[in-house]
């Protein structure tokens, strides 16, 4: 990832102002045009950020290790000793 | 029981059974203290440990911390006390009314000859009691500050994983999981299994949250459980799952029964959520919120960009069409010639402009191609060819070299050889089978023949007289 984006909060402040100060108009075309580049290079980030996380059921047993749920967990019908 | 008890001590009361053994005529007269102390013995050794149910009055906490108290039902009372050490176990404070079940063992207090009940455990009875518990345990930690809203935290905007504490077989999981899937199918979850009713409840679910609060990425955790009577989502209204949750390092939601039950776990989380449901949707609203702001602002980064552009043509336009009406018939010359003037630094300025670009783009390119690797193969190749051509001209140029220094070298041999003398008048003599030279007269005589090596050509020569220089001279 670009290493001048820190995290995604700040990425997505930083977006913001970007869209704001564009909004406003009154740029030369090549700021403009920077600036539309790291917005669109922000947006990227931020959109990889939130669909980066991986579908996954664990379990965190007695010992405290932490392993795959069974397939069924949490499925209707599926697990026994439903209430 | 005491042999004392088995002993008659009334002798007019002893029935005439002299037909049986004969005995021993026993009287004995108790003191006070022998008789309370016999009481004592039996009510101790028979009543050792017991249950009893009964209403509380007459409470009275002393200073010490022992508790004076008086246990009745509708036709009788009996003295008790709980001591400090006990009290300190209880879940409740004892107050007067209370309904209760006692464990403990009888005691004699011997100096004003009272029994009374010490109890060790007490059990509140009924509904009421608990509402008891639950308002003591909601106004202690509520005096703690522990219900402050300040001391709340958000939760995170993106959760990497989800921690929930919950049974494994509830309708609680099932919900949190059903909700997620549709809401937000790349979700993590750790679920940390923890009985959520009956003894062991309070302690597991307190552990839980203390555990999973220590998963790396763990960063909100879900204490949750289904629907179910007081008595069930009791474990909810503990102080020790109150107290994990407030010393949880990651946000707590809890979720517990319905919409309608509150438990001390609500006061304290950091976010109640009415039903496990809700807590799954809370946790992934944060993210929607997300995903809209972000298509909000890449849309709007779009569409100012385009109108930024846009906005520059319609000028540009306007510019152009101005210059169209000032060629207009009727016109000034003046006005014709101050036109076509701008016209010309339009071209001019747009001329650079399109210059400068340029300047920019081969400066880029030019960066461009030094990371271009085929173009930095070209360039070490052609700096090869350069250092071959170079070394094949040092090698001609010291193959030269040596030529010369041999030519210099060859001719100062020429000067050094005989052949050079002999050119000059000299001849060289040898001997016969011409082995040697002859250096001296003496080492010939006569009829010896010789050889003479002249600038050109030889002659075989016969000695005819020897003429050695005398020893004296």
């Amino acid at each position: 990832m670009d290493p001048t984006i820190k995290d995604f909060e700040s990425a997505l402040n930083e977006l913001e102002t970007i869209v704001k100060t564009l909004e406003q108009g009154d740029l030369p075309l090549e700021k403009s045009l920077e600036l539309f580049e790291r917005g669109v290079q922000l947006s990227r980030f931020c959109h990889t950020k939130l669909e980066a996380a991986e579908r996954r059921i664990e379990i965190l047993n007695e010992r405290g290790e932490v392993r795959p749920a069974p397939e069924d967990l949490g499925l209707d019908g599926g697990g026994a000793g439903q209430r | 029981m005491s042999d004392l008890f088995s002993e008659p001590f009334e002798e007019e009361r002893e029935p005439q059974k002299e037909d049986l053994a004969p005995r021993k005529a026993v009287r004995r007269v108790l003191s006070v203290s022998e008789l309370t102390a016999a009481i004592r013995g039996v009510l101790e050794s028979s009543l050792g440990d017991i249950w009893v149910e009964g209403e509380i009055s007459n409470c009275r906490i002393w200073n010490t911390g022992h508790v004076y108290f008086t246990l009745k039902d509708d036709t009788a009372q009996i003295r008790a006390v709980m001591f400090r050490s006990a009290v300190r176990y209880l879940k409740f404070k004892i107050e007067d009314g209370q309904h209760v079940i006692a464990r403990g063992r009888l005691g004699v207090y011997e100096p004003k000859g009272e029994y009374q009940l010490m109890c060790e455990h007490m059990q509140p009875q009924g509904l009421g009691a608990l509402q008891l518990a639950f308002e003591q345990l909601k106004k202690k930690l509520k005096a703690e500050g522990l219900f402050d809203p300040a001391r709340k935290r958000a939760l995170p905007a993106l959760p990497r994983k989800i921690g929930v504490v919950t049974s494994l077989d509830g309708a609680a999981l099932r919900d949190i999981i059903k909700v997620l899937r549709r809401r937000h199918p790349n979700a993590h979850l750790v679920i940390r299994p923890a009985r959520v009713q009956g003894e062991t409840a309070s302690q597991e679910i307190a552990q839980g949250i203390r555990a999973i609060g220590k998963i790396p990425g763990v960063d909100v955790v879900i204490a949750a459980r289904g629907g179910g009577s007081a008595e069930d989502l009791w474990a909810f209204n503990e102080e020790s799952v109150a107290r994990a949750i407030v010393s949880s390092p990651v946000p707590v939601i809890s979720a517990v029964g319905h919409e309608v039950d509150f438990t001390i776990a609500d006061f304290v989380a950091d976010v109640r959520a009415p039903t496990p449901s809700a807590a799954a949707e809370l946790v992934v609203a944060a993210k929607d919120d997300f995903c809209g702001r972000i298509d909000g602002l890449t849309q709007r980064l779009q569409s100012a960009m385009i109108a930024n552009v846009q906005q520059r043509k319609t000028r540009v336009h306007a510019l152009t069409s101005r210059r169209g009406l000032a060629g207009w018939p009727g016109r000034v010359a003046l006005r014709g010639r101050h036109v076509a003037e701008l016209t010309f630094r339009f071209r001019r300025a747009a001329a650079a402009q399109v210059h400068r670009h340029e300047r920019v783009y081969r400066a880029l390119r030019l960066r461009l191609e030094a990371r271009d690797l085929r173009r930095r193969l070209a360039a070490i190749h052609g700096r090869l060819d350069t250092v071959d051509g170079r070394m094949q001209a040092a090698i001609r140029r010291q193959q030269d070299r040596a030529q010369s220094a041999l030519g210099v070298l060859a001719s100062r041999l020429e000067t050094l050889s005989p052949l050079a003398v002999l050119s000059r008048g000299y001849a060289v003599c040898w001997n016969a089978d011409r082995t040697a030279i002859v250096r001296e007269a003496a080492s010939l005589a006569a009829g010896d023949h010789v050889r003479v090596t002249l600038h050109q050509g030889e002659v075989a020569c016969e000695v005819l007289t020897v003429e050695a220089p005398s020893r004296e001279s």
